[in-house]
């Protein structure tokens, strides 16, 4: 591979080193506590299973950029690092969608259920768990994008 | 030399026996795929219950009202379809692709070709699917902290379908990622080169 094209790479796994790693950490520190008729409300991302599951896909997701950041591209585990490339897609991709979905019952709820919207009394909840949510689909983005990128330059 | 510039190195495989069978094989792990993303499109499509409970009693004849369970209620069992509908027709296609026209090619890059799609795919798929399983759970175990009340007690045969349409969306998922990892496998050592 020529250098242009491997610096790109590079950069590309950076950028979702840092994506990866920001979706953890504001996932983690969302946490806000409301007050409703005396009763106390408290909203942390471990209350709901999704969220625990998030934050466990992307922390993989972000340990395996780190590792493979120091794989260079003629190495013997080329072929292993594209086809780990490939599940950690899958996993980041099912976490976000999964997120996104237990999101948007918080936000709108679900008339038909009887679920009504949190987003309302936890607004800080709602911001942070949003802002981890974009971090994550940006991840997931640079991810395939990395991914179409490393089979067009080595294989075609 | 000009012809030197002009060469072109086109990738052939060659078919050996034991190549066949490797093709085969996966021929049967795309069709078992296809059927199980169709099956879950199709159980999660139909996946509809009503509940009628008597609201009030005035004079001698019962109020009902009914109460229905449908897959549109949640985007997340409507994307579970579209996802695994776009799975099968994909399915479908590099199925008839393999097995009927054998010979259609693009600059040597059907393989490639294949596998990109593949790999969207499985991304697309394992997206709707971990989007209907969280829902499907929180479904069926409600959330005390934010007062979500569990609606597979007054549903059941709704939960039970939409836990059936998962399994096998599941199984057409991992049988998806499988084929997508051989076939980059594949593409890793083509076994013989053609210069034209």
């Amino acid at each position: 591979m020529t250098k242009a094209r491997r610096i790109f790479t590079l950069l590309l796994r950076l950028l979702a080193l840092g994506a990866t790693l920001a979706a953890t950490i504001i996932m983690v520190t969302s946490h806000d506590s409301a007050e409703v008729l005396n009763l106390t409300f408290e909203a942390k991302y471990s209350n709901e299973s999704t969220f625990k599951y998030f934050v466990i896909a992307e922390a993989v997701a972000s340990g395996y950029s780190l590792i493979v950041l120091f794989i260079s591209s003629k190495s013997l585990l080329r072929h292993l690092v594209m086809i780990l490339d490939v599940v950690i897609t899958t996993l980041l991709s099912s976490s976000v969608s999964a997120a996104m979905a237990i999101a948007h019952v918080g936000k709108k709820g679900n008339s038909h259920t009887g679920w009504l919207p949190i987003c309302g009394q936890v607004h800080k909840f709602c911001n942070q768990v949003t802002g981890a949510l974009i971090a994550g689909f940006i991840a997931a983005i640079i991810y395939l994008v990395l991914l179409l990128y490393t089979l067009h330059t080595v294989y075609i | 030399m000009a012809l030197e510039t002009e060469r072109k190195t086109e990738a052939i495989f060659i078919s050996t026996p034991a190549q066949k069978q490797k093709d085969r094989i996966l021929l049967l792990l795309r069709l078992v795929a296809f059927l199980a993303t169709a099956s879950a499109t199709i159980v999660m499509a139909l996946n509809k219950q009503t509940n009628t409970l008597v609201v009030a009693t005035v004079g001698n004849n019962p109020i009902k009202a009914s109460l229905t369970a449908k897959f549109q209620h949640t985007p997340a069992f409507v994307f579970f379809v579209v996802a695994n509908v776009m799975a099968s027709f994909h399915n479908l296609l590099i199925l008839l692709l393999e097995i009927v026209g054998h010979k259609i090619d693009y600059k040597g890059l059907r393989l490639a070709i294949i596998a990109i799609l593949d790999m969207l795919i499985v991304v697309l798929a394992a997206a709707g699917d971990g989007a209907a399983l969280f829902m499907a759970e929180l479904g069926k175990n409600g959330n005390s902290h934010a007062r979500w009340n569990k609606i597979c007690d007054k549903f059941q045969t709704f939960c039970d379908h939409g836990s059936g349409a998962l399994i096998a969306s599941f199984i057409g998922l991992i049988l998806l990622l499988i084929i997508n990892i051989i076939s980059i496998a594949k593409l890793f050592n083509p076994k013989s080169y053609n210069t034209i």
